[in-house]
């Protein structure tokens, strides 16, 4: 039975296309929603399906038209499956302006994928004054008129006031989720990212229903094995290859702090009167992010706390290539987890990885380091 | 009774044996110009037994290493080629604290504390810069054999700059260097600085703790091993055995799985 669902979540994580084929068949509009932290609830609360736009991993040929080869492969991979008309049928793409790779991924956007409109979700690098509030309120006007205009679609505050508890509640149950799964070795890392890759792709309330399930099935079945305990941190923790050198190498992820999975589930929306000042509070309100300004940078402490409070073995920082505000806090994080006692190791990773081989013999000396210490 | 284990360190471009006597004695060594993918494994275990007068047998346990260690049957368990180092340069020289192990396709740099170890690493990344393989062709530029280069730097009054970013840059401006007529001794010891750098950059990295000691094959040279003591500023401790320092520490890692082993049967 966990199986079946375990399943579902697999079927969601890999084949998004059909997902998408479904969803369109259902006479459902699409909108995609590019990382990080779009707002994806009033796509939902305007009754269009918000799917993930995190790129895949392919050869990037089109794309490089129109990027430089030291650009994120991330934002590389989304306009290169837009140019291969992967996203044919959608109603829009919506980019937030979190770092310059995604600035640079609207704007060529326009150019390269005439038939798909870009709608800019303009964040303040200042969230938390009441002027940043105003501001990121005045960046959801503008993402409303143009989703109307894409998709001929009404926004209505009592529907956002709605989706805003659906969406609270999915959070909700990934949370409880990830802290069952680090009472389960017998879950792989591999099983565990479909849980994450399929939540971008299917409608929340899906997923909610398939987590309910999942979560039940999870608690009944006795925890098996034992294995080395990581904590993930990092952008994208989603390659197959990369997943599977974790499971042979015997390391289950008992937490992680990687942007595609748990930080997009930290934060809920606070009750109130006013749909959309919750949700820009909601923005405000999250933390412990490479791509959210913090001169503190107190994502770090969090992660070492998190490291410890999950009793991990060692940390693995899986990098994606040349994403600077990750290489940026890489340092710090090395230096914190130094200090803490922690293990840690870096991975790079991009989306036109083939060969894994360097990455398997670093993640295979990090097991030995850990098992010696 | 003496306990025989052989560790075999299986690398891009050579295979390497020992065996070992009760986890210090070192009974025999073997290195073949044959790494992954060859036959070179295979006679690194015919050669050991054979120089050694012992049999299949009486090897109580062989761990194995290297690039090639996935594909290798004949051993009872494989380990990273960063944990045999880590201990081989831990039992050759137990004071060290940072190895430095540049090989044909790869350099890592190892933390050891005073056990030896591993208590951190780090890797250069996907680039021939830095490695045995950016020596072997710019060697064959200079149509020299690799084990030249330390002879030909030693004669050289100052060293050319040669990039250390990317070995095809580095090619480039080693032809256009030899078009201008450039001293050859002088060129190779850039190349070595060159080497130097890259590794240098690597091992600064993860902070330098001494005693610094190298190992793996591009250890053996000096030109190398000179201009990285004067990049990293400390000395740099070098055994004979610097490129079996992979096997050495498989097998050594043998025999603590068989004398664990033993203790577990009773």
């Amino acid at each position: 039975m966990l199986d079946d669902i375990l399943k579902k979540f697999q079927e969601a994580a890999e084949h998004p296309e059909a997902l998408k084929e479904r969803y369109l068949a259902e006479g459902k509009q699409i909108v995609l929603v590019a990382p990080v932290y779009t707002p994806e609830e009033i796509v939902h609360s305007m009754g269009l399906v918000p799917m993930g736009a995190w790129g895949g991993d392919l050869q990037l040929n089109q794309s490089k038209r129109y990027f430089p080869a030291f650009i994120c492969s991330i934002v590389q991979s989304i306009l290169e499956l837009g140019m291969k008309g992967a996203y044919e049928g959608v109603s829009a793409l919506i980019v937030p302006s979190l770092c310059d790779s995604l600035k640079v991924l609207g704007e060529n956007w326009k150019y390269a994928v005439p038939s798909i409109p870009f709608i800019p979700m303009t964040y303040p690098q200042n969230r938390k004054p009441e002027y940043a509030l105003e501001y990121t309120l005045h960046s959801y006007e503008r993402v409303i008129a143009d989703l109307q205009k894409a998709t001929g679609k009404v926004f209505s505050e009592k529907l956002l006031r709605v989706s805003l508890e659906i969406y609270n509640e999915h959070n909700a149950l990934m949370r409880e989720t990830v802290k069952e799964l680090a009472a389960h070795p017998e879950i792989s890392a591999q099983q565990r990212s479909w849980i994450f890759k399929s939540a971008t792709f299917l409608r929340k309330e899906e997923h909610s229903a398939l987590l309910k399930q999942f979560l039940k099935e999870l608690k009944e079945q006795k925890a098996e094995g034992k294995k080395l305990r990581i904590v993930t941190t990092g952008i994208l923790a989603d390659a197959p290859s990369l997943l599977q050198i974790l499971d042979e190498n015997g390391l289950q992820i008992v937490a992680d702090d990687i942007a595609a999975e748990s930080r997009q589930y930290k934060t809920d929306i606070e009750a109130g009167n006013d749909g959309l000042v919750a949700l820009a509070k909601k923005h405000a309100s999250r933390d412990n992010c490479s791509v959210l300004y913090d001169p503190l940078k107190r994502r770090v402490e969090t992660l070492v706390e998190t490291a410890k409070a999950v009793e991990a073995d060692g940390v693995l920082m899986i990098l994606t290539k040349f994403c600077d505000p990750e290489e940026f806090d890489y340092p710090l994080i090395r230096n914190a987890c130094k200090a803490a006692g922690l293990p840690i190791v870096e991975v790079e990773v991009d989306r036109q990885m083939e060969n894994y081989e360097q990455a398997a013999t670093i993640i295979e000396s990090f097991k030995e380091m850990m098992e010696s210490k | 009774m003496s306990c025989y284990t052989m560790g075999i360190d299986i690398g891009s471009t050579t295979s390497k044996g020992v065996i070992l006597k009760d986890g210090s004695e070192v009974v025999s060594t073997y290195l073949i110009h044959a790494g992954t993918g060859t036959k070179g494994p295979g006679t690194v275990r015919e050669e050991l037994l054979k120089s050694s007068g012992l049999t299949n047998e009486e090897i109580a346990y062989t761990v194995v290493t290297g690039y090639g260690r996935k594909t290798y049957e004949e051993a009872d368990a494989q380990l990273s080629e960063l944990s045999c180092h880590a201990k081989g340069s831990h039992f050759l020289f137990p004071e060290v604290r940072t190895v430095i192990d540049i090989g044909g396709q790869d350099a890592k740099v190892m933390k050891l504390d005073e056990e030896g170890r591993m208590t951190g690493f780090l890797m250069n990344d996907k680039c021939a810069a830095g490695t045995g393989r950016f020596l072997e062709v710019m060697a064959n530029i200079l149509q020299l054999d690799v084990s030249q280069l330390e002879e030909e730097a030693a004669r050289a009054e100052e060293a050319l700059k040669i990039s250390s970013t990317c070995t095809v840059f580095a090619e480039s401006e080693v032809i256009s260097q030899l078009a201008n007529g450039a001293d050859i001794p002088a060129l190779v010891k850039g190349i070595c600085r060159s080497v130097a750098s890259r590794v240098g950059a690597l091992a600064k990295r993860t902070g330098i703790e001494e005693k610094v000691c190298m190992s793996g094959g591009v250890a053996i040279n000096g030109g190398v091993r000179e201009a990285l003591a004067e990049e990293l500023g400390t000395e740099i401790e070098y055994s004979p055995l610097a490129q079996l320092t992979g096997a050495l520490g498989a097998a050594i890692h043998a025999y603590e799985r068989a004398t664990a082993k033993e203790r577990k049967d009773g």
